[in-house]
């Protein structure tokens, strides 16, 4: 199927202002994941 | 220059490597990814500073600091993780005929329902399973799935009665059956509720959600929608095929107009031969997608309201904070049989619900087997066992700890082995080189949900504002 959507139009956007040299991120926690494809796992709890 | 960034550029003490990064493109303007995969540790890195960079720095003396600890983080992600969920499949029946279904279709036309006192009595074996490894504190978590369980709605909502106290529970439904009084009920008791709708009007979702005389269920959902309106805990799932992928971005104007508060985008899973004809190429879905994820950062800067796409979050998750993820499709070993697993009907067990339809990964039975033996049988080692480290091309690939070469029951179906990859390859490679552009420019926390790191501790916070 031929699409009207490629690849050069989901070019992230530069920011606005200048980006450090080196970005490096990491965080970390209790590994708890409990999710699969079939269904939203999100949050950790619905809050009511 | 430190001494350890030096010896990381001559190949460290006693490893006799060079830097232990590897450079990913990420086709930004002017960042470039590294990244070291066994530990999934990384850098973005200005293109004209990568030699320098790479040559000694804050980069490089993080690493060597923290490389150890963050080995024993995938470790513990990848291998030590003990069940907390199950997705409960009451029936195998389900009015509709979903032309990708993972659920044989003779399952869904003649499949039987679980009544009752069958279903309370899984939950009772299944709490008694739970509790003997899960901390008080932390609810195991039981998502009615299917097929379609609200036809089982009587059995699951005693069950969700009887044991709301003892689980966290979620419900996955076509919403065909959900009416006023079902929301009611699982709303009043913050139960999880994931609908399925696979484009923006009739005319595309129908085109593969319909009913088995061929009839559409569009307006069902839409009117589900509304009646969910305002509810934190439910989402929509839509599944990529050639019939939506030009209109996925109308899909995502169409869910934020109605507020609904996160979606997946999902590839189709090849599991079954009857999904593979309009599961699209991956260019053309990655191409789709990419442009839908676009179009809801233009209408969280436009209205201030995210629709988070859940699965691209996780991806960002994966990256960011590995432990922090909550789908387990994208790490290997996958989710299935070790961090969650699927039950039938008749209480056979399966790794995942995408095995339900495969007698050869039935694992055992929770009415006559205790869990834990189960978990231990031939066809559940097949699935946990299944790594990166064994699957030709993605053994030395630099993103195998934020893709995980999903997913282990369409590679053995539909490419021969669970040493072979999964029918997604390029579009994985993609999401991720969006998700780095994202953190590149300084974007990425406008794809999360609000809270996401709740919990979590900081390791490396370099470069980030």
């Amino acid at each position: 199927m031929k699409l009207s959507v490629d690849l050069k139009g989901a070019e992230t956007k530069p920011a606005a202002v200048s980006r450090p040299d080196v970005i490096a991120i990491r965080k970390t926690c209790d590994a708890e994941g409990t999710g699969l494809s079939h269904y939203v796992l999100m949050d950790k709890q619905v809050k009511r | 220059m430190t001494a350890t960034s030096q010896a990381a550029l001559r190949g460290g003490p006693g490893r006799g490597s060079p830097s232990p990064f590897q450079p990913f493109d990420i086709g930004h303007a002017t960042h470039i990814a590294v990244v070291e995969p066994e530990t999934a540790f990384w850098g973005v890195v200005r293109k004209d500073r990568l030699t320098e960079t790479l040559a000694g720095g804050e980069l490089l003396d993080t690493y060597f600091a923290k490389a150890e600890a963050f080995r024993r983080e995938m470790d513990l992600l990848r291998f030590h993780l003990k069940p907390s969920a199950v997705y409960f499949n009451p029936t195998e029946r389900c009015n509709l005929n979903c032309s990708y279904c993972y659920i044989p279709e003779s399952m869904r036309r003649n499949g039987q329902h679980m009544d009752k006192a069958t279903v309370l009595d899984a939950l009772d074996r299944l709490h008694t399973y739970f509790r003997g490894h899960m901390p008080e504190e932390r609810l195991p978590q039981v998502i009615f799935h299917g097929a379609e369980p609200l036809l089982t709605r009587e059995a699951i909502f005693a069950g969700i009665e009887a044991y709301g106290d003892r689980f966290r529970f979620g419900v996955q439904t076509n919403a065909t059956l959900l009416d006023d009084a079902a929301v009611a009920f699982l709303t009043a008791r913050g139960v999880g509720i994931g609908l399925s709708l696979d484009g923006p009007v009739a005319d595309i979702s129908d085109r593969t959600r319909r009913r088995w005389n061929g009839g559409g269920v569009f307006d069902h959902v839409v009117r589900a929608i509304d009646r969910l309106d305002g509810y934190p805990g439910y989402n929509v799932i839509c599944t990529m095929t050639t019939q939506n992928l030009p209109h996925l971005s109308e899909m995502v104007d169409f869910l934020h107009d109605r507020r609904v508060p996160a979606c997946m985008l999902n590839v189709t899973r090849c599991t079954l031969p009857g999904a593979r004809d309009g599961r699209g190429d991956d260019g053309a879905v990655a191409a789709a997608y990419i442009a839908a994820l676009e179009q809801t950062h233009r209408l969280y800067r436009e209205t201030g309201r995210k629709l988070v796409v859940a699965n691209f979050a996780n991806i960002l998750i994966a990256i960011l904070a590995p432990t922090a993820r909550r789908l387990m499709c994208d790490i290997s070993p996958c989710g299935g049989g070790r961090s969650f697993f699927a039950l039938a009907p008749n209480g056979d067990l399966f790794p995942c619900s995408e095995f339900i339809g495969l007698p050869a990964f039935n694992g055992g039975n929770l009415f006559r087997q205790p869990v834990q033996e189960i978990l231990e049988s031939p066809p559940f080692r097949l699935v946990s066992g299944r790594k990166v480290e064994d699957v030709a091309g993605c053994d030395s690939c630099v993103i195998r700890h934020f893709c995980g070469s999903p997913c282990p029951a369409e590679a053995h179906e539909m490419n021969g082995g669970m040493e072979q990859k999964g029918a997604f390859c390029h579009f994985y490679e993609e999401q991720v080189r969006y998700a780095l552009r994202l953190i590149a420019d300084g974007r990425h926390e406008d794809f999360l949900w609000d809270g996401w790191d709740e919990g979590t501790e900081i390791a490396c916070a370099i470069g980030a504002l």
